[in-house]
Parts: C-alpha cells; structure tokens; sequence
C-alpha cells in the first residue's frame, strides 16, 4: 500500500502542476528486480483510490525485465523471462545482470478543465 | 515524465550515506531470509572485533528485541527498530534510530544493519549503506540465487552461512556459487559458520579491509569532534 500511496501522490502533485483535474490512467514501469507484483499493485491502487475524487482511474503496469549482458558479445535475447543462464551462450563467457530495477511513474493522464490533457515526457 | 517511486527513500538514504561518509563509519546491511544465522553471525563478529573498533548494531524486526539485546550482550551497543509490519526497513527509520539512540551509535568503525528477515523487500530500499551482504545458509536448498536474483545480483558480498552442516544436507555449494557468480561476476562469495569458527577468519578480514578502505576515503578528521553521521547533529 506504501508503494501506491506514493505513486498516487505523485501522480496527483503532477496534475495539479499542471492545472489539471482527477486522474485518469498513471502508467509506471515495474522491473523484474523491483520486487513488486503487478496484479497487487492494481489491486492494491484500485482500493485506495476507489473512494477518492480520483476513483475510475487507472494504474498500467508496464513490466521492464531484467536482461543479461555478455562484456564480449552483448545482450543475451534467448534468457526467457524467469530463467537465468549461467554463461553467454556464444562465447561461454561471464555475464551481467543489467535493468530490471525500475519503479518509476511515466505518464499521468488526467482530466483537465475544459480537454483532457496527458502529460509525457 | 520518470519519476522515481521509491524517490523519497533515495533521498533519505543519500544524507545518509554523506553523513556516514563524512564520519568515516563503514555500513553493511545484512539481508537474508528469517533463520539465516544474521544475528549470530554479528555476535561472533562483535565478540572477535569489538577490541580493535568500535561497533554497532541496529536491528529491524517487526516484533520483539531479541536480537539487540543478544547484540548488546556480546558487548556492543545496539538498537532495536520495530517496523509496525513492514517486510523492510526503510532509510527514514534508519535516520530516526540514530537521532534517538545518540552518542551511543555515533563516530562508530562499522554500523551493522541487520535488516527484517526477508529475501525480497529489503533489497529496493537503500540505506546509505557501503554494500549489502546477502546471506544463504545450507539448509535453505542450493536453488536460491536464480530464485531470488535481485538481492544475489546487488549483494556486493554473498555469505553461506552454517557450514558446519553441509555433511549433513544436500547443498551443491558449487551449484550456488555458479548461479551468484552469473547474477554478480563481481561479488564476494564466502563460506562460513559462526558456530565451529570455520571461514570465518576471511569475513573478518573482509570487514576490516573495508573499515580502514573507508577510513583512507573519509575527510581528515573524520570520527572526531561532534560526530556528523549523528542525525541529531545535523
């Protein structure tokens, strides 16, 4: 609840910097070593916003995974997600853990008065 | 837009780390799951170390304060932090810690945070530590790292913990060290129990050639004169 009570919060400062009204979508990205479960958290920002002035809107989750990268031959497309592969597969070589650690809010989506407006950067 | 989530613990926790910097006290925070051998792992360290430098404890659980009194029993000054439920424990219940508790964990060689025992939430939350130290015992089966990549890949030190029982369990000890080494090709990876003594000469070794890498990178003057890594100093 902590994680959404944050996003929300900056969800909201966002808009009102803005000059805008209730929310309409947040999109965060969520990385694979975030330690965060999607479905908690859009279960978790349904109830706190379910009351509020900013009830309807809705939290996207766009999951960012964490890739692993060869010094020698780069990034490692075949590693489906949840598996880890102990050496690069090309060259044997050692590999590095890189990305996944994402938690961040990307787009606000709010109503504004007299046009919906959508702040992205 | 791209802003952070956990934004305002980073901000927390960098004071932090500049405070502790400028102090000159090395900060470690141990991860691991409830049961890993964290507390006992600290007493033994306390009892070989608490001569030479000057140690402290802080301790996140979310009930009881066993594990600051063992630490204070092994001749150390330690602080309980009681999370209210929370998985972790975060940099602004670090910074409240330290202001309550004072002179007492101020201009210190090395600050331990044993953190709430969980192998997921603590390793997103920063605590202005110097590095992480994940720690695995040998009866918590050999397939954790690539269960559990993001604190084996973050930990700068991986301990296996409770060697003394690895005649009696089936640990692929080579399996783990593997699967660190692929998450962490830079990490330390040690092998130990705090109980028979075995390997733990080398973790000693590690904390003090961090301790005086720590003291070379401090500012002159550093530890003392009214210690700034004290919240209630600044």
């Amino acid at each position: 609840m902590g994680l959404v009570a944050e996003i929300l919060q900056i969800a909201r400062r966002t808009a009102a910097d803005h000059g805008g009204g209730p929310l309409e979508s947040v999109t965060v990205f969520v990385g694979d070593l975030a330690a965060v479960e999607p479905d908690l958290l859009e279960f978790a920002w349904q109830t706190l916003v379910g009351e509020s002035a900013d009830a309807g809107a809705r939290l996207i989750v766009e999951w960012r995974p964490a890739r692993q990268h060869c010094a020698a031959c780069g990034e490692i497309p075949e590693r489906a997600a949840g598996s880890w592969l102990r050496l690069c597969p090309r060259c044997d070589g050692p590999l590095a853990v890189t990305g996944g650690d994402e938690l961040e809010v990307r787009t606000v989506a709010f109503s504004g008065t007299p046009s919906p407006a959508e702040v992205e950067q | 837009m791209r802003q952070k989530v956990l934004a305002a613990n980073a901000t927390a926790a960098q004071a932090l780390r500049d405070a502790f910097h400028a102090a000159g006290t090395l900060v470690v925070n141990l991860i691991s799951s409830p049961g890993s051998g964290k507390t006992t792992l600290l007493e033994a360290t306390a009892r070989a170390l608490k001569e030479r430098f000057r140690l402290g404890g802080l301790d996140g659980d979310i009930a009881t304060e066993r594990d600051a009194d063992r630490l204070r029993r092994a001749g150390i000054p330690a602080r309980q932090i009681l999370t209210g439920g929370a998985c972790h424990l975060d940099a602004r219940q670090i910074e409240k810690a330290l202001a309550e508790e004072g002179e007492r964990l101020s201009g210190l060689d090395l600050l331990f945070i044993e953190n709430v025992g969980n192998l997921i939430c603590p390793t997103s939350y920063d605590l202005g530590e110097d590095f992480k130290v994940a720690l695995l015992s040998v009866v918590e089966g050999d397939d954790k790292p690539f269960k559990y990549p993001a604190i084996f890949s973050r930990a700068a030190v991986t301990l296996i913990t409770k060697s003394d029982l690895l005649p009696h369990v089936d640990f692929d000890l080579g399996a783990v060290r593997w699967q660190v080494a692929a998450l962490n090709p830079s990490g330390r990876f040690l092998v130990a129990s705090a109980r028979s003594g075995e390997g733990m000469d080398s973790w000693f070794a590690l904390l003090e050639e961090e301790i005086r890498r720590k003291r070379a990178a401090s500012p002159p003057g550093a530890g003392i004169g009214p210690d700034s890594s004290n919240p209630a100093n600044w």
